[in-house]
This record gives C-alpha cells, sequence and structure tokens, in this order.
C-alpha cells in the first residue's frame, strides 16, 4: 500500500527543487554581476495590492451591521431558490408551488422575528 | 407519499416556529414551556404509533425510517422532554432570549431525529450541522464569562470536526462514487478484494469519520472539548449533550458502520479494533481524570468521556461479529436507554441542588440527605447506576455489552472495563458519601418545584424499571437493532 | 412438599424487612422504639420456619432437589440467557436452616446489644440486607445472579463493620475488608467469564452437568475453578487474603459472630461446596482447595497463639476452621466441608455472643485485663466453655464429630495431615488460652470503659439466644453420627445411631486428635490456670517464633508497605518524591491516593487552550491512521 505514496513522493521532490531552483536564480544572477543593484524606497516597499492604508486597521464596526449582512444573505438565498422555481414551476406543478410557500413562510416567520426584536431600526 | 413517515420532523419543526412566533407575542414564557413539551409529546405519540411496521427509506434513499430510527427519535424525544422540564425554572435566570432557548432546543431534537434517519452522507452531513449549531448557541446561553467561552470553544472545535468529517465523506465519496450508504456498500462489496487492500483512500475516509463522529461522542482522543463545556454550559443543556448528542452520534455511527462498512470481514474487523482501542483508552482516561475533580458538572464530564468508552465496547463487538449477531448493536441501544435516564436523573438532581445553591462544587454538596432526602436519594440512585450496580438500569447495560463483547473474544477489553467500573466506583461514591455523612453548611431545607419532581421520579422510575425489568426494553432495543439496509 | 413461592419468600422477607425499615421505620418512627428489630426478628422466624420445611421437603424428595420454575428475566437474542432461577437441593436447605437460625438468634441477642445506639435502626436496616443478600446467595441458581449478592454481601459487611464510621479505626477496618474482598471477586469475575466464554452458560445445573460429562474439562475447567475459588479466597479470608478478618472486629460483636459463622465467610466455602462437580473433574483445582486450606488453617492458629484480645483470638481461630473446611472439601466432598460450616457456624455464633456478653460487663475486648468471670457470669462462662469444648473437637460435641471426618480425609496427602493435627491442638490450646485468662483466676479491673467494678451477667434477651445455640453445638454434631447429613448430601453410608456414636474408640486416628486436643487443654490450664509455667519465659524462650506470630508473619506490613507503597505506588506512578507521604495509611488510602496522583498529573494537559485541544485531536488522527497502517 505503501508504494502508491512513491509518486506522491517523487512529486514533493520534485516541488521542493523547483522552488530552490527558483530561489537561486536571481541570487545568483545578482552575484554574478548580471543584474544592477539600484534599490530606492518603492522598490524596497513590502508589494501589496492597491494603496497604502490610512489609519488602523483595526477599525470597530457597529454590530447592526453583521444583522443587516445576514438578513440580507437569507433573502440571497432565498432568491436563488425562486429563480430555478420560478422557471420550471410548470413541470412542479401544485406540490411545488406549496413547497415554496412553505420555505417562504418560514423565511417571513425568520423576518417576523427580526422586526420584533428590532435588529431593524437603526440606533 | 412520503411526507406522512416525515410528520414527527414536520410536527417538531412547526412547533419550533410556533414557539419563536408566540414568543414575540407572548408574556407570560411559562407558556412557551407548555407549547414545546405538547410538540414532543405529539411527535412521540405519532412515532410511537408508527412503531414496529417495515416503511420504505423516504426522499429517494435519502432518509431511512426504520425502527431503528424510530427508536433512537423517541429515545431524543424524551431526553428533550425531561430536559425542558427541568429547565422550566432555570430559564427564570436568563434575562432574555427565553423563547429562543426553546425554540432551540426543538431544532436541535429535530436535527438530531434526522441524524438518527439519514442514510445518505449528505442527509448526514446537514442534520448533523442543525444539531450542532443549535447546541453551539444553547451552550453559550447563560452569557457570562465561562458559558460564552465554553461555547466559542465548542464552535471552533465542533467546526474543527465537522471539516475533518467532511474531508473523510469526500474520500470515501471519491472512492466508490456514491453518497448513499446502501450503494456505498455495494460498491465496496463488489470491488475484488485486490483493489481494496490496496487503496488507502477508504480506510482513511474511515477514519476520518471516526474522528468526526468520535467528536460528537466524546471518545478519546477527540474528548478536549467535554469537561471545559461541560462546566460552562447551563446545566439542563449540559445533561442535553451529555445524552442526546452523544446518542445521536451512537446511531449515526451504527448506521453508517452497519449498513457501509459492514462487510467485508476484514474491513470490519479492521474498525472493530479502533473501537475496541477508543474504548479501552476513553474507559481508562475519563475515569482517571474524574478522580481528582472538585466541580460536580466536570465529574461527570468526565464520566460522560468513561461512559463513551463502555458503549464503544459494543460498536467494537459489532465490528468483530462482522454484523453477523445482534448483540453489540442491541447492547448499545439498550445502555443508551438506561444512560438517558440514568444521567438525565442525575443532571435534574443536580439541577435541582445547584439552582438553589448556586454552586456546583462537590464539598457544597454536603448534608444533602438531609436537607433535601428526595433528592439526594435519586442522585445516589443515578450514581449508582451509572457505576453500574444492581438494581440499576446501569448494571443490566454494562452486562448487556460486556456479554456481547466476551461472545466476540473480547475478553481483555471486558476485563479492563471491569477495572474501570471499580475505579469508577470510587468517584461516584465519594459524591454519595458526601451528601449523606457530610455536615450541612446550614439545616435550611431545600425545596423544589413541581416540575422539576415530575421529571427526577420519572427519570428515577426509568433507572429501576430498567435495571429490575429489563426485558420489556431489551425486545424493543433488539427488535431496533435489526437494521434495515438500503 | 413445600410450594415453591414459599421458598422465594425466605430470602424476600428479609428484604422486605429492610425496606419497611429503611424508608418507614427510620425516618418515622423514634429512636427510643424498638419495633425495627422485632420486624427483622418477625421476618426472620418466618423465614426460618419455611427453611425447615423446605429441609424436610428436600429430604423426601426425588435426588434431594425441589424443581422450582424459572422465570426469565433477561433474554439476549442470540446471546444470554439470564434465568431467574432457584436452586434448592440438600446444600442450599441446609444452609438456608444455618443461616436463617443462627441471624435470627444474633438479632435477639442485638435487642439487648445495640439497645441504645444511636445507629440502632441503621444497625437493623442494614442487618436485614445483610441476611437477605446471604439467602439469595444461597438460593441463586445462576452464576450472575450469585455474583450480585456476593457483592451485596460484600456490600453489606463493609457498612456493618464500619458501623461505627466516625471511628477512624472502623473506617479503615471496612474499607480493608471491602478492597482485600474485591482482590479475590475480581478472580471470582475472571472465572464466571472464562466459564462463560467457552460453555454460553451461566446456570450452575448446567455447569454441573457439563463437567460431570466431561464436556467441561481441560484447562478451561481448572482455570474456571481457580477463579472461582480465588472468590472464595477472598470471601472465606482464606491465605492469603486473610488480612481482612482479625480487623473486622471494629463492628459491633454481634455484626462480627454473623459475618464469622454463617454469612459471609462462610459464602466462600459454600461457594467452592455450590460448584464441587466442577472442581471433582479437575483435580488440580481440588488440590489447590485442599493445600490453601491446609495451610491457612495451620498459619492462623499459630497467629491465634498469641493473640491478647479475645475477639481476634475468636477470628484467629474462624480462619483457622475456615481452613479446615477448605481442606474438607478438597480431600473429602461437600458433605464432610459443608458439615463442619454447619456445626462451626453454631458454636462460633456463640463465642462471639459469649465475647459480646463478656465486652458488655467488663467494657474490653482485651483478655489480659479480664479473668475471674466465672462466678460473676455463670451462663456466659458455662457456654462459652461447651463452645470452646466444641471447636477443640471433644467428644461427643459437635466439634468433634466434622473435624473427625476433616482428619481422616486429610489422610490421603500425608503433609496436610500432619498440619491439620498440629492445628487440632494448637486450637485446644489458644481457646482454652482464652478461656482461663477471661473466666480463670482474678478480676483484673476490665477496661476504662468498664460499667463497675463488679461486672453483672447479661439481660435475658442476650443469654437466652446463647443458651439456644449452646444446645446446637453439644447436639448438632449428632446429625452425622449415623451418616445421614453424609446421604443427604451425596455420600457415605448410613448406620445406627449407637454405633455411630461410640464408633471412634475403636479407631486410632480419633484417639490421636483426641489425645492432642487433651494435651492441648492441660498446656492452657498449665500455663494460665495454674500458672505452673510462666506465660512470659515461654515467650522468650521462643522468642523468634512469638514475634513472627505476634506480628502475624508481617503480612500487613508486606502488602501495605512494599506491595502498595512501593511497587503501586512508585513503580507505577513515578516521581514519588512529590508524594505526600500523609496521604497514605493503609492499603485504601494508598491505592486511591495513586490514582489522584494520576489524575492530576493528567489534568495538567486539560489547560482550557484551545489550539492545543485542537492539535490533541490532530495527534489522535495521525495516531489511529499510523496505527492502522502499521499493525492493521
Amino acid at each position: 500500500m505503501i508504494a502508491n505514496y512513491g509518486y506522491i513522493g517523487l512529486f514533493l521532490i520534485a516541488v521542493v527543487l523547483f522552488t530552490l531552483l527558483m530561489v537561486t536564480i536571481p541570487i545568483a544572477l545578482r552575484l554574478l554581476g548580471l543584474v544592477p543593484d539600484k534599490p530606492n524606497p518603492i522598490k524596497n516597499a513590502v508589494f501589496e495590492c492597491g494603496m497604502e492604508t490610512i489609519g488602523k486597521t483595526w477599525v470597530q464596526f457597529n454590530f447592526h451591521y453583521y444583522f443587516y449582512a445576514l438578513v440580507f444573505l437569507i433573502l440571497d438565498v432565498l432568491v436563488i431558490f425562486l429563480y430555478p422555481w420560478a422557471v420550471s414551476l410548470r413541470v412542479l406543478g401544485v406540490s411545488g408551488f406549496i413547497a415554496v410557500l412553505v420555505l417562504i413562510t418560514i423565511v417571513l416567520v425568520g423576518y417576523l422575528y427580526a422586526w420584533k426584536k428590532k435588529v431593524l431600526e437603526w440606533k | 407519499m412520503n411526507l406522512t413517515l416525515f410528520i414527527p420532523e414536520l410536527t417538531l419543526t412547526v412547533f419550533a416556529i410556533l414557539v419563536i412566533l408566540l414568543d414575540l407575542f407572548v408574556r407570560q414564557k411559562r407558556v412557551l414551556a407548555q407549547v414545546s413539551i405538547s410538540g414532543l409529546v405529539i411527535a412521540g405519540v405519532i412515532t410511537i404509533a408508527m412503531w414496529g411496521n417495515s416503511f420504505p427509506a423516504i426522499f429517494n434513499n435519502m432518509l431511512a425510517v426504520d425502527n431503528f430510527a424510530l427508536f433512537f427519535k423517541l429515545i431524543f424525544l424524551a431526553v428533550a422532554f425531561l430536559v425542558i422540564l427541568a429547565s422550566v425554572d432555570y430559564t427564570s435566570r436568563f434575562a432574555r432570549f427565553q423563547g429562543e432557548y426553546y425554540a432551540l432546543v426543538l431544532l436541535s431534537t429535530l436535527g438530531m431525529m434526522l441524524m438518527a434517519g439519514a442514510a445518505d452522507l449528505i442527509t448526514l452531513y446537514i442534520s448533523l450541522e442543525l444539531t450542532s449549531i443549535s447546541l453551539y448557541a444553547l451552550v453559550g446561553f447563560l452569557k457570562d464569562g465561562k458559558s460564552t467561552e465554553a461555547s466559542l470553544k465548542y464552535l471552533l472545535l465542533g467546526a474543527i470536526s465537522s471539516a475533518v468529517l467532511l474531508y473523510g465523506m469526500a474520500l470515501i465519496f471519491g472512492f466508490t462514487g456514491k453518497t448513499q450508504l446502501g450503494e456505498i456498500a455495494m460498491v465496496i462489496q463488489t470491488m475484488p478484494a485486490q483493489t481494496l487492500l490496496a487503496s488507502p483512500a477508504l480506510i482513511l475516509g474511515m477514519v476520518l469519520l471516526i474522528a468526526g463522529f468520535g467528536f460528537k461522542i466524546a471518545a478519546v482522543p477527540f474528548q478536549m472539548w467535554v469537561p471545559d463545556v461541560y462546566e460552562g454550559a447551563p446545566t439542563p443543556i449540559t445533561a442535553y449533550l451529555s445524552v442526546a448528542s452523544k446518542a445521536a452520534g451512537f446511531a449515526i455511527i451504527l448506521r453508517v458502520f452497519f449498513s457501509a462498512f459492514g462487510q467485508p470481514e476484514w474491513l470490519s474487523l479492521n474498525w472493530g479494533m479502533i473501537f475496541a482501542v477508543l474504548a479501552a483508552i476513553g474507559m481508562t482516561l475519563g475515569n482517571i481524570m474524574a478522580i481528582p475533580q472538585t466541580n460536580i458538572k466536570r465529574l461527570l464530564g468526565y464520566s460522560s468521556i468513561a461512559q463513551a468508552g463502555y458503549l464503544l465496547i459494543g460498536l467494537a463487538a459489532m465490528g468483530f461479529s462482522a454484523g453477523a449477531d445482534t448483540a453489540g448493536r442491541s447492547g448499545i441501544l439498550f445502555f443508551l436507554a438506561s444512560y438517558v435516564f440514568t444521567n438525565m436523573g442525575v443532571f435534574i438532581a443536580i439541577i435541582a441542588i445547584s439552582t438553589k445553591l448556586n454552586s456546583d462544587q462537590i464539598e457544597d454538596y454536603a448534608g444533602m440527605g438531609k436537607r433535601t432526602p428526595l433528592v439526594a436519594l435519586a442522585l445516589t440512585l443515578g450514581l449508582i447506576s451509572l457505576i453500574g450496580m444492581p438494581p440499576a438500569a446501569g448494571f443490566m447495560a454494562k452486562f448487556y455489552i460486556f456479554s456481547a463483547a466476551v461472545q466476540h473474544n473480547l475478553l481483555w477489553l471486558v476485563i479492563i472495563a471491569v477495572i474501570n467500573s471499580v475505579i469508577s466506583a470510587y468517584y461516584y461514591l465519594r459524591v454519595v458519601k458526601v451528601m449523606w455523612l457530610g455536615k450541612p453548611a446550614s439545616e435550611e431545607k431545600i425545596s423544589q418545584s413541581g416540575t422539576l419532581k415530575l421529571a427526577l421520579v420519572l427519570a428515577s422510575l426509568g433507572i429501576l424499571l430498567l435495571g429490575i425489568l429489563p426485558g420489556y426494553v431489551m425486545r424493543l432495543a433488539e427488535f431496533a437493532a435489526n437494521m434495515r439496509l438500503y | 412438599m413445600i410450594p415453591y413461592q414459599f421458598i422465594w419468600l425466605i430470602f424476600l422477607l428479609p428484604f422486605f424487612s429492610f425496606l419497611i425499615i429503611a424508608f418507614f421505620i427510620r425516618p418515622f418512627v423514634k429512636q427510643e422504639s424498638r419495633i425495627a428489630g422485632y420486624t427483622l426478628i418477625a421476618a426472620l422466624s418466618i423465614s426460618l420456619a419455611l427453611s425447615v420445611w423446605t429441609l424436610a421437603s428436600v429430604m423426601t424428595a426425588p435426588n434431594h432437589e425441589l424443581p422450582v420454575p424459572v422465570i426469565n428475566w433477561v433474554v439476549i437474542e442470540g446471546g444470554v440467557t439470564l434465568h431467574l432461577g432457584l436452586l434448592v437441593d440438600a446444600l442450599t436447605a441446609v444452609m438456608l436452616v444455618v443461616v436463617t437460625f443462627v441471624s435470627l438468634m444474633i438479632q435477639i441477642y442485638s435487642q439487648g446489644y445495640m439497645r441504645g445506639d444511636p445507629g440502632y435502626h441503621r444497625y437493623y436496616a442494614w442487618m436485614s440486607l445483610f441476611t437477605m443478600s446471604m439467602l439469595g446467595l444461597i438460593v441463586a441458581g445462576n452464576l450472575v445472579f450469585m455474583f450480585v449478592f456476593w457483592e451485596l454481601v460484600g456490600l453489606c459487611s463493609y457498612l456493618l463493620i464500619g458501623f461505627w464510621f466516625h471511628k477512624p479505626s472502623a473506617a479503615n477496618a471496612a474499607k480493608k475488608a471491602f478492597i482485600v474482598t474485591r482482590v479475590g471477586d475480581f478472580g471470582f469475575l475472571v472465572g464466571i467469564l472464562i466459564l462463560y466464554m467457552n460453555t454460553g452458560t451461566f446456570d450452575i445445573a448446567e455447569l454441573h452437568e457439563l463437567a460431570i460429562t466431561g464436556v467441561l474439562a481441560g484447562s478451561v475447567l481448572t482455570w474456571g475453578a481457580i477463579g472461582i475459588f480465588a472468590g472464595a479466597v477472598g470471601k472465606s479470608a482464606q491465605f492469603p487474603l486473610h488480612t481482612w478478618l482479625p480487623d473486622a472486629m471494629e463492628g459491633p460483636t454481634p455484626v462480627s459472630a454473623l459475618i464469622h459463622s454463617a454469612t459471609m465467610v462462610s459464602a466462600g466455602v459454600f461457594l467452592v461446596a455450590r460448584m464441587f462437580p466442577l472442581f471433582e473433574n479437575s483435580p488440580a483445582a481440588l488440590t489447590t482447595v485442599a493445600v490453601i486450606g491446609g495451610v491457612t488453617a495451620i498459619f492462623a492458629a499459630s497467629m491465634g497463639l498469641v493473640a491478647n484480645d479475645i475477639k481476634r483470638v475468636l477470628a484467629y481461630s474462624t480462619i483457622s476452621q475456615l481452613g479446615y473446611m477448605m481442606l474438607g472439601l478438597g480431600t473429602g466432598g461437600v458433605a464432610i466441608g459443608i458439615f463442619h460450616l454447619f456445626n462451626h457456624a453454631f458454636f462460633k455464633a456463640l463465642l462471639f455472643l459469649g465475647a459480646g456478653s463478656v465486652n458488655h460487663a467488663t467494657g474490653t475486648f482485651d483478655m489480659r485485663l479480664m479473668g475471674g468471670l466465672r462466678r460473676m457470669m455463670p451462663w456466659t462462662y458455662a457456654t462459652f466453655v461447651i463452645a470452646s469444648l466444641s471447636i477443640a473437637g471433644i467428644w461427643p460435641l459437635s466439634g468433634f464429630w466434622s473435624k473427625d471426618e476433616i482428619v481422616i480425609s486429610a489422610l490421603a496427602q500425608p503433609v496436610l495431615f500432619v498440619l491439620a493435627m498440629i492445628t487440632v491442638f494448637m486450637t485446644a490450646f489458644y481457646m482454652f488460652r482464652a478461656v482461663f485468662m477471661t473466666f480463670g483466676g482474678e478480676y483484673r479491673g476490665g477496661g476504662p470503659e468498664a460499667h463497675d467494678s463488679h461486672p453483672h451477667e447479661s439481660p435475658n434477651v442476650m443469654v437466652v439466644p446463647m443458651v439456644a445455640l449452646a444446645v446446637l453445638a453439644v447436639f448438632s454434631g449428632l446429625w452425622n453420627v449415623t451418616g445421614h447429613f453424609g446421604a443427604l448430601l451425596g455420600h457415605g453410608e448410613t448406620h445406627g445411631f449407637f454405633a455411630g456414636l461410640f464408633h471412634p474408640f475403636t479407631q486410632v486416628l480419633p484417639w490421636l486428635s483426641l489425645i492432642l486436643a487433651g494435651l492441648g487443654i492441660l498446656l492452657a490450664y498449665a500455663i494460665y490456670d495454674k500458672k505452673w509455667v510462666s506465660a512470659e519465659r515461654l515467650g522468650r524462650l521462643f522468642r523468634p517464633l512469638y514475634s513472627l506470630f505476634l506480628h502475624k508473619y508481617w503480612l500487613d506490613e508486606l502488602y501495605e508497605n512494599v506491595i502498595v507503597k512501593t511497587v503501586l505506588l512508585r513503580g507505577l506512578f513515578g516521581s514519588f518524591e512529590r508524594f505526600d507521604s500523609r496521604g497514605v495509611d493503609g492499603v485504601v488510602n494508598g491505592v486511591a491516593s495513586s490514582a489522584i496522583y494520576g489524575g492530576r498529573a493528567l489534568r495538567r494537559m486539560q489547560t482550557g487552550q484551545l489550539q492545543l485541544y485542537g492539535l490533541f485531536m490532530g495527534i489522535g488522527i495521525l495516531a489511529i491512521i499510523f496505527a492502522i497502517f502499521f499493525f492493521g
């Protein structure tokens, strides 16, 4: 059984060798003097996409955002279910209609709950 | 029609929604408990009415409705019933969210009922998550430091174990191309032995499944969350976790390993051996670590690890018998039934005492024999049952499982288990000793509400009934253990 | 013929008495009331009557066995079936009569002895349960059922020995008794499992059948039988598990009387007798029984020679006599061993009640503080002497008959025979040493808690049971003079009464044992009554032996210091330097503390850190996978 892992082992060795090779090429070129060495601040900066951040990264969000996000998520999921259902409503017939009605009812209860618990009010 | 066989689950869903809705409009929160209980009773009655028939699996063979599932559904409903009875007073501790509490208990029960019937890896995973997510929330319901910590730990470790489980399922699916348990079994059995032996994916997937389920049943080494979560959670939820959640885990393991991996024999011997070793380690570790505990909920946490070890003996016996006889399976079913009453009795008694004392320390239980003799008596009975001494249910349960194991040449395991039972007597009896012989801190009597007493009496009666006249429940367990293969 | 429902009643009645006392009398009736005692006495009286009826029925029944319909208690499909059945044969019936009678006498006696004790109701509750468990053990028809009662007997003895649990010595003795007998119980359980694994049945009658027909044979039978014998060794305080019995004196004296005569210790002998067909067909097991019995007999008797506590002398004599019974079982058979048990129950109960009576008067158990009680307590004296003569084996008292049979049957094994003969001498000596030290000479003042300087005879409620037992101690042996007892239990021929009565004088062996016993009594008389020889000088003369006996062969020290403290604690749990030596003051505390220590070490793993928990899960999974791939 262990012989089956032989391929994985070979693969692993190839990966390690390849990585080492990729790291050593620029260093070797630099040492051979084939590449010019002219550093400046922009070159030395850590490469990130976009621009440098302004202010602290640990900003606190109002917890209500999450409530909205959750409620929105439920709506999203509902819509995902409703599209295919609407397309094939003709095939599914009455039972399909009732099933989705039940689903909508349950989601509605959720909305009702959120509403009564004052999730939708911004304080 | 599919839906008629789904009525118990549907009932519970309707009642869970009803509780949420009522909570929005009703001021008197006791009503919610009554509604939940009536929902459970209705679901229970329908489940009993369905008992004994041989129904086909529903929803394209994704959900089994055999007697095995019905047996477990009854167990979950009974536990939820007792938990809610025991919670009526306890919920007054929560300033808010009482309605959510009951609704979540109902929803997790629903999840467990689905788990008991799941005959497809996908159904299985969804129902497991439904159960777990409800429980994560319930564990944190006290909203104090310990409870929140427990909830977070449970959530994170639960997520890890879910991931492991999914990985296992993915491997099994990748290996067989099926998710339905019966079809998986078909693929495995028709495969030539050479191919099977040469492919580690199946074994690997199986081990990962064991790890994922092992988390639910608190099997060593996946038990690390148990003491912390048991200590932090509200006591009724601790009881619920220790009984229902564990039973659900065993239901799934039994079904998956029996129907999907029951054949060929070398496979079942393989996982039988894993379970045997896990059982030995679990019992020993649980019992030894329970000895120095001073908090009774932590103590019971370790005790539940040990009990999971005893239950695993049944799984080992099932593996070693290669599905040939039912003793291992029905032993687990009977053990779980007796464990329901035993552990619920113990926890209800603890709720009764701890809510009044506001302490879970064992030394504070001193003199309870004088201050509240009936509760102390019930707790003593429960602990005796946990040790496995007659005439309590625990004795019969252990006897059943051990005899099943002895039949399949697992004498070494039974000897370890017997030694462990002796060790466990030490810490269980310590609690009994403190209660009856310790000096009470005050002479004041402790009184209990009617619902709590009712729950306590029901649990104690169950312990005695299963201990003295086990025949009837054994018949049921044997009947239920004959799982249908789909 | 007795209806079988009544046989059930024999052991259910004490159980009902337990329920009534525990749940009605103890919570609701005042402390001064003595109704709890009367409840149990009434229950036991009926049980005794029913037992006698059972015995009468058994004697006339074919094969000396009564059929009792079984109830299927537990039926596991394709697995075990447990019958709630009774096995009622001659052995059962005899034991029933002995246990109910002795227990009844002791309960009557206790009405006087336990009067005014704050735990009076509790005492009778446990006594009910104790008697019930013993009776259940006797009638049990399968090994599981029997094991349950076996454990209950152990539990009750724990509760009763530790009855005065506020005394640390009592609590420790109780724990010691519980733990030491559990070592034997473990063997018993393994024996049961071995037999079950190979036969698939727990039913005693079926096991007999299998052993007799030879289906069950070879090493399975031997190991099964030896496992069962291990249980008997623990309960019957045979060497090397005898250490708990001398300490078990810490309970109330009637409890000691019950433990030493009819219940608890005789349970082991009964067990061997009950499973005898298994032993009979396994020479190795049978020899083990005989050797352990013979060694225990002389071993315990030697320690009895030097003990100063009257109850300890009696305790060693019990161990020694139990050794005789095992020897009788091992060399002769059921009838011989059980006949000695039968006789022993009466005179040993009587001796303990006598010791209790003496203690009641003088407030001590130390014989060095007694003396001269002959005149002050004539009834106690008379009955005590009768019992002592009986245990010493003087014709025609009961002890003579059964001991004689054992000695004769031991002739088959010359070494054991010699041991048995020496024990005869020792027994006579230490019993009469106790008699002369207690009753002879002048009164030496009693214990510090003595009621007054002039001890009185005990009240009638205590004297009457003693007299009743004394009558039996004289006559019970005559039952087998005609050989009927042996015939009832399966072997031996019967003959006329007078022929049997004087038969011993035509033989050499009875003369020999009578002479040895007489010499023992004479020596005791010379040393302790007439003081012709100084006991101190003798002690100095045989100093090494004397101190060996006095320190009980250092076995207690061996168990506690070497095995428990060193091997268990240091060997298994390492890091002994941090171990708190205060935690170890005995076998039990030692074992418990070591487990606690192990638990503490493991608890350090439970740090509460989530990462660590996750890590353990990961390691666990990896470990399983590795185990599978390397061993699977």
